[in-house]
């Protein structure tokens, strides 16, 4: 065990001294602070329009999308996302609720929704792409291999440190989101209600298990969320790093599919049994959101028994590979 | 202890406590879907908007609101503004006092039945509580039914004076309700009722269709002047001469120029 610490150690520092985090530390600080500029923007043009008066924005954002719902130039699935969130907008206007109380957590809480397909996957991508492949464009894989230590658990210490790193990662997106946001909008909003438990069931929201939780929990379970997906995306690029050996290969690779994800998302609902593909799982907090999924018949529980098995397998892959292969050049 | 050594603490402790939170917040969110309390008590409702009532003169500033169907909304409009926003500005220029749009809370193809059951929505309830001045339309989409596909309209397709005749005695009642709605929700203000007009003017064939129009106008005249607070503008004869110049491609709505028109209208009534 003890030597199972000291190879964590390594690899951790190792990782660390690549500047590899720094890069996503300077990533976020140039980034946030444009987001926030953004959206200080928006928010004061709207502030401007409806006299700071939430309500008659938000009834504004009901009729909007009410109205769009009448065009036949809108595609089916498109109309039925914009159903489920004008009554999930009517719900937050009947209990007297405003959805985007402008402060650090609501910015935090949106900037996170919208990061977990692309940003999320992209900032551990830089981690977990060369975690293995550039020791072998490097040659330090011969070093590391000769030593007497059992190959899967060098592999494991890597797991472990790609572990620690995506939390690092998730928490420290979240942190710094709050701490730049705060200083325009304000720090306050852990305590604003947000309803969560909307059912999307065909046509219709099912309200009958809306309740309202905090949203500092809300952030909580989200990032609960958004770290599992995560973790199955940094797995996988574990195990497209095993398999190939340029760290640009590994990353294009698993780039080009986290975008694909994205894509189909969006336009395959006709496409049904793309819904066993786990790029096109990857958005699981929108299930906290209440949002219709991308095809039907997803739910939490089914995305997340994607996600483990497109893990676990990625796991098998990586194990059995990197215990068996052969190390040449 | 060397440098490299103080970082591995630092940074395992800082990583294995992140995981920690991650996975809690995890489990959270698995067991409040699942197996979901009861949640947090809401704060109060705060009371409705109302509106203050009294003279316009007296007041600093004036509040709009507008409710209905497509022409409330603006459809045809290339500029988008409808004649909701140009009836703001130019009574805002005039009055030179600040005239502010609560809401436009119109819908493409609403008829008044479903605006009576949208008047109880808590939206409309604040928006059309806190004016001073409520514009609408509706209708429209009653009589003429097949409003809605657009292209079809320039052949007339089923629509006939006659059946627009049966319609009436039907979409009038419906129309009462809205007025009354609209007046429950506030006493005080000023509700302008903007006339329907015949879209297919040139079509000989459906000429007679205005004479229902005029009947259907006489009919909102009378609910207004009933109400008291109300009135009718009409718009029926704005475009009768000049169909192509005022109405947009789709036949039906008015383009920008005939926007402008009805809210010239609207704001003469108005002063």
């Amino acid at each position: 065990m003890a030597n199972m610490l000291a190879l964590i150690h390594n690899e951790t520092l190792k990782v660390w001294k690549k500047k590899r985090f720094a890069v996503i530390v300077l990533i976020l600080m140039i980034l946030i602070p444009v987001f926030v500029y953004a959206q200080m923007k928006i928010s004061q043009s709207t502030t401007e329009k409806f006299h700071s008066d939430w309500r008659s924005e938000l009834q504004s954002r009901i009729t909007d999308n009410t109205n769009a719902l009448s065009s036949d130039r809108i595609p089916e699935e498109w109309k039925k996302w914009r159903r489920a969130l004008v009554q999930q907008l009517q719900y937050y206007l009947d209990h007297d609720i405003n959805p985007q109380t402008p402060n650090a957590v609501t910015f935090t809480r949106t900037f996170m929704d919208n990061s977990v397909t692309l940003f999320i996957p992209l900032m551990v991508l830089a981690i977990a792409s060369d975690l293995v492949s550039s020791e072998r464009s490097t040659g330090t894989i011969k070093m590391l291999l000769t030593r007497p230590v059992r190959r899967w658990r060098i592999l494991m210490s890597k797991l472990v440190t790609l572990t620690l790193y995506v939390s690092l990662i998730v928490i420290t997106t979240a942190l710094l989101c709050y701490l730049v946001s705060g200083l325009v909008f304000g720090y306050g909003g852990w305590g604003e209600p947000v309803f969560v438990g909307f059912q999307v069931q065909g046509a219709d929201v099912n309200t009958n298990g809306v309740h309202a939780v905090t949203q500092g929990v809300y952030l909580l379970m989200q990032s609960g969320l958004i770290w599992v997906s995560a973790m199955v995306v940094s797995i996988i690029a574990l195990m497209i790093s095993v398999l190939v050996r340029s760290t640009a290969a590994s990353f294009v690779t698993m780039m080009a599919t986290i975008i694909a994800g994205t894509i189909l998302a969006n336009m395959a609902s006709s496409w049904k049994s793309a819904k066993y593909l786990f790029n096109v799982n990857l958005d699981i907090s929108s299930y906290l959101r209440g949002t219709p999924p991308p095809i039907e018949g997803m739910t939490l529980g089914f995305s997340l028994a994607i996600l483990a098995i497109w893990g676990a397998a990625a796991l098998i892959v990586s194990f059995t590979v990197f215990t068996k292969q052969d190390i040449l050049n | 202890m060397n440098s490299s050594s103080w970082l591995w603490r630092i940074l395992g402790w800082t990583a294995l406590i992140c995981l920690l939170v991650l996975l809690t917040g995890f489990g959270w969110a698995l067991k409040d879907t699942w197996f979901p309390n009861v949640g947090q008590t809401l704060p109060e409702k705060s009371a409705p908007e109302t509106a203050t009532g009294g003279d316009w003169s007296g007041k600093k500033e004036l509040f709009v609101t507008s409710i209905g169907d497509s022409l409330t909304k603006g459809t045809g409009d290339a500029t988008g503004e409808g004649y909701v926003t140009r009836v703001v500005d130019s009574l805002a220029k005039q009055m030179d006092k600040p005239v502010h749009l609560v809401n436009n809370l119109a819908v493409n193809g609403l008829k008044a039945h479903e605006l009576a059951t949208e008047l109880g929505q808590v939206g409309y309830r604040n928006a059309i509580g806190k004016a001073d001045i409520v514009l609408m339309t509706i209708g429209g989409n009653d009589l003429f039914q097949i409003a809605q596909d657009g292209g079809s309209l320039i052949e007339g397709g089923d629509l006939s004076p006659e059946l627009l005749l049966e319609q009436l005695p039907e979409t009038e009642p419906r129309l009462e309700t809205v007025f009354r709605k609209v007046r429950e929700l506030n006493p005080t203000a000023r509700i302008i009722y903007v006339g329907l007009y015949n879209a297919f003017y040139d079509l000989p064939e459906m000429r007679p269709a205005s004479e229902v129009v005029a009947k259907w106008n006489d009919f909102a005249y009378g609910l207004a002047k009933a109400d008291g607070n109300a009135t009718v503008v009409p718009t029926y004869d704005l475009f009768e001469f000049s169909i192509n110049r005022y109405l947009s491609s789709d036949h039906f709505h008015p383009n920008a120029d005939g926007y402008a028109r009805i809210s010239d209208r609207i704001v003469q009534a108005l002063q």
